[in-house]
C-alpha cells in the first residue's frame, strides 16, 4: 500500500512539470502586455520582449485621456452597476414568486423563463435591434441596462428559485403567522436570507456585463462601452502597441481586482451552474 | 396555504394573497425575457419566411431563404468552419478534465494551479482578442520563441489555412479554466473511500480514473460537453471581431458572425432571419438536453 502511495506521488510530481508550462502560458500574455504597456513607443520598436528598462505611464495616461478610454470607462461603470441592481431585484422577486409563493401557473412561468435560456443574441439579432428601435432604446444606457436584464436574467432567476427552493418553508411560514405581509418577507426574510446566491449573481453578471461587446455594439452606436472601445483601440493602433497594451491593462484592471478578491464567490458560483442537489 | 381571515386585518395595498403577488412578483423578469427573447424569436422566424427588404412591404416567400443559403458559398464556409471547431470537441473536455481529476488527486500545488488556470476565464474576448493580437502577429511572442527552438513563423493570423486554427486555440485558451472548474466540482461529490478502496486494492493512478473517477463523473462529462458545445455555436463573436474579423476570405466566419455581418446589411433583414433561425435550430437541440439537466436540479 505504501509502495502505491509512493509511486501515486512521483507520478503526480512528473505530471506536475507540463502543468507547470501551461501554467506559464496562462500567465505570460499578462505580464507581456503589462510590460509592454510600460515601455515607449521607441523602447518596444527596440526591444520587444524585455524587460522594460525605463518604466513609464505615459501611455496609461494617454489612453486614458487622447483615446477617450475615461468616457467609456464611465459608460461602462454606470451601464454595469445599473443591469448588476436590476438584475438582482429582479431575479429575487421572481425567484421568490417562482419557488416560495407558487401560484397558479408558476411552473409555465418557469417554463418560459428556462426556454429563454436557449435564445442567444445572435438567434434574435435582427428582431431584437428593430425592437429596441420601436422602443426608442438604441443608443441610450437605459436601454443598454434593459438589454443586459433581458439577456442575462434567465440564468439569475434560475439561480434564485433554486435557492430559494431550498431555504426551510417555516421561515415563511412563521414570518407570515407573526403578521408580515408578503412584501415584507421578501424584503426582510429573503433578500437578507438569498445574501450568498445574490452576491454570487451579483459578481457573475457584473463580469458578463463588463466583458460584453456584442449587445453594446448594437445597442451603444453614438458613445461606447469600454470593450467596444478597447476594440477599436486595435483597429487605430496597429502599430502603437504600448498604447494598446497600456488600454487592455485599464479595461481589465477592475474585472482582475474583483477576481483577486471574490475569487471564492466565482468558483462557487459556477460549481452551483454544473452540479448540484 | 395561509388562512386569509386570519391576518385580513392586516391586509396591505398589494394584499396577502400569494396568488396575486407571486403573479405580480413575476411580472417584470416575465415581461423582460418575453419583449426581448420570445417575441423577437418568433418574429425573426416570421420574417425569414419574408423577402422584406426593411422598407416596402413584406411578401411571403415560403421557404426561399433557405433555399438561398444552402447556394452560399459564405453560408457553407461558415458551416464548414463551424463543423471544423465542433470537431475539436474533445480536446476541450479531455484537457480539463485531465487537469482537475491531477488537482482533485493532490497534485503539489493544485490550488494555486486552478486559480492560475481560471484566470484567463476572466478577460473579456476583447481583452483576449487584442492580447492574442498581439502575441501572433508575425513579429509577436509566439513566432520569437519558435524561431529560438529552431521552427520558422509563421502568420497565424494573416494565413487561411491556420487562422481558425489559432482562433479555436485561442478561445480554448481562454475557456478551459472553466471547465475546470466545473470538473472540480463534479468531482468533489465522488465518494473519497471508493478511492481508498481501490488504492488498497493497488489499483494504479490510471486504473482508479478509469474504472471508478471517470465513470462516477459521468453526468458531469455529459453537462459539460452540451455547455461547451453551446459556447462553441454562441461565445466566439467577441473573440472573433476583435481577432480575425472573420478573415482571411471567410476562414474564421462562424455563423453567428455570419448573421451580425448580415445584419449589418439592413436590406436583407429575411435572409439574416434564415441564417439566425438555422443557428436557432442547431441550438435548441442542445438546449434541450441543458434544460432537462437543470431543471432536475432545481426542485420545482
Amino acid at each position: 500500500m505504501a509502495a502505491v502511495e509512493i509511486r501515486q506521488k512521483r507520478a503526480l510530481t512528473l505530471i506536475a512539470l507540463p502543468m507547470v508550462l501551461l501554467a506559464l502560458s496562462c500567465v505570460y500574455p499578462v505580464f507581456f502586455t503589462i510590460n509592454a504597456a510600460l515601455k515607449t513607443r521607441k523602447g518596444f520598436v527596440l526591444d520587444r520582449f524585455g524587460l522594460a528598462s525605463d518604466p513609464t505611464l505615459a501611455n496609461f495616461a494617454q489612453a486614458w485621456t487622447q483615446s477617450r478610454l475615461s468616457e467609456y470607462f464611465t459608460n461602462s461603470v454606470v451601464v454595469t452597476i445599473g443591469a448588476v441592481l436590476t438584475l438582482l431585484v429582479v431575479s429575487s422577486l421572481a425567484g421568490y414568486a417562482l419557488a416560495v409563493l407558487r401560484f397558479r401557473g408558476a411552473k409555465i412561468v418557469f417554463t418560459i423563463i428556462l426556454v429563454s435560456l436557449m435564445i442567444p443574441v445572435q438567434v434574435v439579432l435582427v428582431p431584437f435591434y428593430r425592437t429596441m428601435i420601436a422602443l426608442d432604446l438604441v443608443n441610450s444606457r437605459a436601454g443598454l441596462v434593459i438589454a443586459y436584464t433581458a439577456f442575462f436574467l434567465p440564468f439569475s432567476v434560475y439561480l434564485m428559485t433554486a435557492f430559494y427552493a431550498r431555504l426551510p418553508r417555516e421561515l415563511f411560514e412563521a414570518a407570515q403567522i407573526d403578521g408580515a405581509g408578503l412584501v415584507q418577507v421578501w424584503w426582510h426574510i429573503m433578500l437578507p436570507m438569498g445574501k450568498p446566491a445574490l452576491i454570487t449573481l451579483g459578481i457573475l453578471n457584473t463580469l458578463y456585463c463588463w466583458n460584453d461587446v456584442l449587445i453594446s455594439l448594437l445597442v451603444l452606436q453614438d458613445e461606447r462601452t469600454l470593450m467596444v472601445g478597447i476594440a477599436a483601440l486595435r483597429g487605430e493602433y496597429t502599430t502603437n502597441v504600448p498604447l494598446l497594451a497600456a488600454g487592455i491593462v485599464l479595461a481589465a484592471a477592475p474585472i482582475v481586482i474583483i477576481y483577486v478578491i471574490f475569487q471564492r464567490q466565482i468558483v462557487s458560483g459556477i460549481a452551483v451552474g454544473a452540479v448540484k442537489g | 396555504m395561509s388562512d386569509r381571515s386570519v391576518s385580513a386585518p392586516r391586509r396591505r395595498l398589494l394584499g396577502d394573497d400569494p396568488g396575486r403577488l407571486g403573479l405580480l412578483f413575476v411580472v417584470p423578469a416575465l415581461a423582460l425575457v418575453i419583449v426581448f427573447r420570445i417575441v423577437p424569436l418568433i418574429w425573426g422566424f416570421g420574417t425569414s419566411l419574408t423577402d422584406y427588404d426593411g422598407m416596402s412591404a413584406a411578401r411571403f416567400v415560403g421557404i426561399a431563404n433557405y433555399a438561398a443559403l444552402t447556394r452560399d458559398p459564405v453560408f457553407i464556409d461558415s458551416i464548414v468552419n463551424m463543423l471544423i471547431l465542433l470537431a475539436t470537441l474533445p480536446v476541450w473536455i479531455g484537457l480539463p478534465m485531465l487537469l482537475a481529476i491531477l488537482i482533485h488527486q493532490g497534485v503539489p500545488g493544485g490550488k494555486l494551479f486552478r486559480a492560475v488556470y481560471f484566470f484567463p476565464a476572466v478577460l473579456s474576448s476583447v481583452i483576449v482578442g487584442a492580447i492574442f493580437n498581439m502575441l501572433l502577429r508575425y513579429d509577436g511572442s509566439f513566432n520569437a520563441m519558435l524561431k529560438a527552438l529552431g521552427f520558422s513563423a509563421v502568420d497565424w493570423l494573416g494565413n487561411s489555412s491556420t487562422a481558425l486554427f489559432s482562433l479555436i486555440a485561442v478561445q480554448l485558451w481562454a475557456t478551459f479554466g472553466m471547465s475546470l472548474l466545473i470538473f472540480l466540482a463534479g468531482l468533489s461529490t465522488v465518494p473519497s473511500d471508493m478511492l481508498e478502496a481501490a488504492k488498497l486494492d493497488g489499483a494504479g493512478l490510471f486504473g482508479t480514473w478509469w474504472h471508478i473517477v471517470i465513470p462516477s463523473i459521468r453526468p458531469i462529462i455529459e453537462f459539460a460537453a452540451v455547455v461547451t458545445t453551446i459556447g462553441m455555436l454562441t461565445s466566439m463573436f467577441g473573440l472573433i471581431y476583435v481577432l480575425t474579423a472573420g478573415g482571411p476570405g471567410t476562414s474564421t466566419t462562424l455563423p453567428e458572425f455570419l448573421i451580425w455581418l448580415e445584419q449589418g446589411r439592413m436590406n436583407r433583414p429575411g435572409y439574416a432571419s434564415a441564417i439566425s433561425m438555422v443557428l436557432f435550430a442547431l441550438m435548441a437541440g442542445l438546449a434541450f438536453i441543458q434544460i432537462r439537466i437543470m431543471s432536475r436540479n432545481a426542485s420545482l
